[in-house]
């Protein structure tokens, strides 16, 4: 199987401590375009919902005049999800509690610049 | 007073931005026009909304109308805006003193008096202490003499009526206060009826609901909205870099985000969402899961530390959840 060119950038993701998944998502369809997730994780669903977060929290960003989003953190009881996007792509990962938020925002923010 | 009323009436009528609504809004109060005074107030407030003046004379105001509860909250706000703001903190000891928290007045009438330079709150003070005196007095008597003790407490009722709706605190308290209690008033029967009356479902009042999250909130540059399952406002404020409220556009594109992220985290098996941080070039956007569906949003500027995001979102859900359970 052909390797896309994000192949590298989400292995590189999915090492961080915590993280058991991450994807790069179409933000318009939500259709994931790659991944490298843990087994028993639900990357398609999740991929999507995290788009539409990722697509609204950038309308309504634009709608207050804050400017483009560089940066989304959902927090849950046991871990959580980041998002960072450029354009029409948006750079996902699925973490744990455990994980280090702080490295892994820098990373993601410095990945998602790259995207194309 | 009329005249009074007039000129300041058309002064503002000339500039509607100005603060000349603040001695309207006094003067109306203190001609017993407390529903204008009120409406000159709230719409001062709209304009100015982090002047700490402006919502000392709206206490004054709810303070009369015998919304006790109102009044001490717009003092609250107005020290927080402004922490050396002497008649708010002067009123909340009114407040406290007729709450019958009679340690927290000295302690705010206190600090006021504490630059020596106003003799009537140094009355005022002698009147708290006095009847801290008087309640001290009684306790251990109470079981035996309800009627005494009791007696006290509508003393103190009675010594600090309507002053808390007053021109300035002190000099009601100089023109209300009794020189001495008397021995008939320390024995009087408990009055049947409180003092000031509380309601306890206050009906939502638009601008109240506008500022609601104004006390829970560091500056001008922080906002906080409260929007509904369905995307409308229920509370708080959204003004862009203009000064223009675009809480109805923002409520509306977020939208559906509490369903999605509670699905999200039911896909992954991590829990139940606590909260959203956005971060965008302008702004840190932060959001939480809020009471029957809502979503509480607060808003900073990008320097603001995203850790004290978090902590506002706190503040401000707290006082979320008293105002929905109040009105809901």
């Amino acid at each position: 199987m052909n390797k896309t060119p994000y192949a590298e950038l989400l292995s590189m993701l999915s090492r961080h401590r915590g993280v058991v998944g991450s994807f790069v998502v179409s933000e318009r369809d939500g259709l994931s375009i790659d991944s490298n997730v843990q087994i028993g994780v639900q990357a398609d669903a999740v991929a999507a919902l995290a788009a539409s977060l990722h697509r609204k929290a950038r309308l309504a960003c634009g709608a207050a005049g804050c400017g483009t989003v560089t940066f989304l953190r959902l927090d849950a009881e046991r871990g959580g999800i980041c998002a960072a996007g450029r354009d029409d792509l948006v750079l996902v990962t699925i973490s744990e509690a455990r994980a280090n938020i702080g490295l892994l925002r820098v990373e993601m923010m410095r990945a998602a610049r790259a995207l194309t | 007073m009329a005249d009074e009323i007039r000129r300041l009436s058309d002064d503002l009528a000339r500039d509607p931005s100005s603060l000349v609504f603040l001695p309207l809004a006094d003067a109306l109060r203190r001609a017993g026009q407390l529903d204008i005074a009120l409406r000159v107030a709230l719409r001062g407030l709209d304009r100015h909304p982090y002047l700490a003046d402006a919502h000392d004379v709206l206490a004054r105001i709810h303070a009369d109308r015998g919304d006790v509860e109102r009044a001490a909250d717009e003092w609250e706000m107005a020290l927080r805006l402004d922490p050396s703001h002497a008649q708010a903190s002067l009123g909340l000891g009114f407040v406290d003193f007729r709450r019958g928290d009679f340690e927290s007045a000295e302690r705010r009438l206190s600090s006021s008096a504490a630059d020596g330079q106003n003799p009537a709150v140094a009355a005022a003070l002698a009147h708290v202490r006095f009847a801290r005196g008087s309640q001290a007095a009684n306790v251990g008597n109470t079981a035996s003499n309800g009627v005494r003790a009791n007696g006290a407490h509508t003393m103190v009722a009675e010594a600090m009526p309507a002053e808390v709706s007053m021109p300035s605190p002190p000099d009601a308290i100089v023109s209300r206060r009794p020189a001495e209690p008397s021995v008939s008033s320390d024995v009087r029967a408990p009055s049947t009826t409180a003092p000031f009356a509380i309601r306890e479902y206050p009906a939502p009042d638009p601008t109240r609901a506008r500022q609601l999250f104004v006390p829970a909130l560091e500056g001008p540059d922080q906002t906080a909205l409260l929007v509904d399952a369905d995307g409308l406002v229920l509370a708080g404020s959204y003004q862009d870099a203009t000064g223009h409220d675009v809480a109805d556009i923002v409520a509306a594109e977020l939208a559906g985000v509490s369903s999605e992220a509670e699905r999200a985290m039911r896909h992954l098996g991590l829990g139940a969402w606590t909260s959203l941080l956005v971060e965008a070039d302008a702004a840190v956007v932060a959001m939480t899961p809020a009471p029957l569906g809502s979503l509480l949003v607060v808003a900073a500027s990008r320097q603001t530390p995203v850790g004290l995001v978090r902590l506002l979102l706190d503040r401000a859900l707290g006082r979320a959840r008293d105002w929905l359970a109040r009105v809901s």
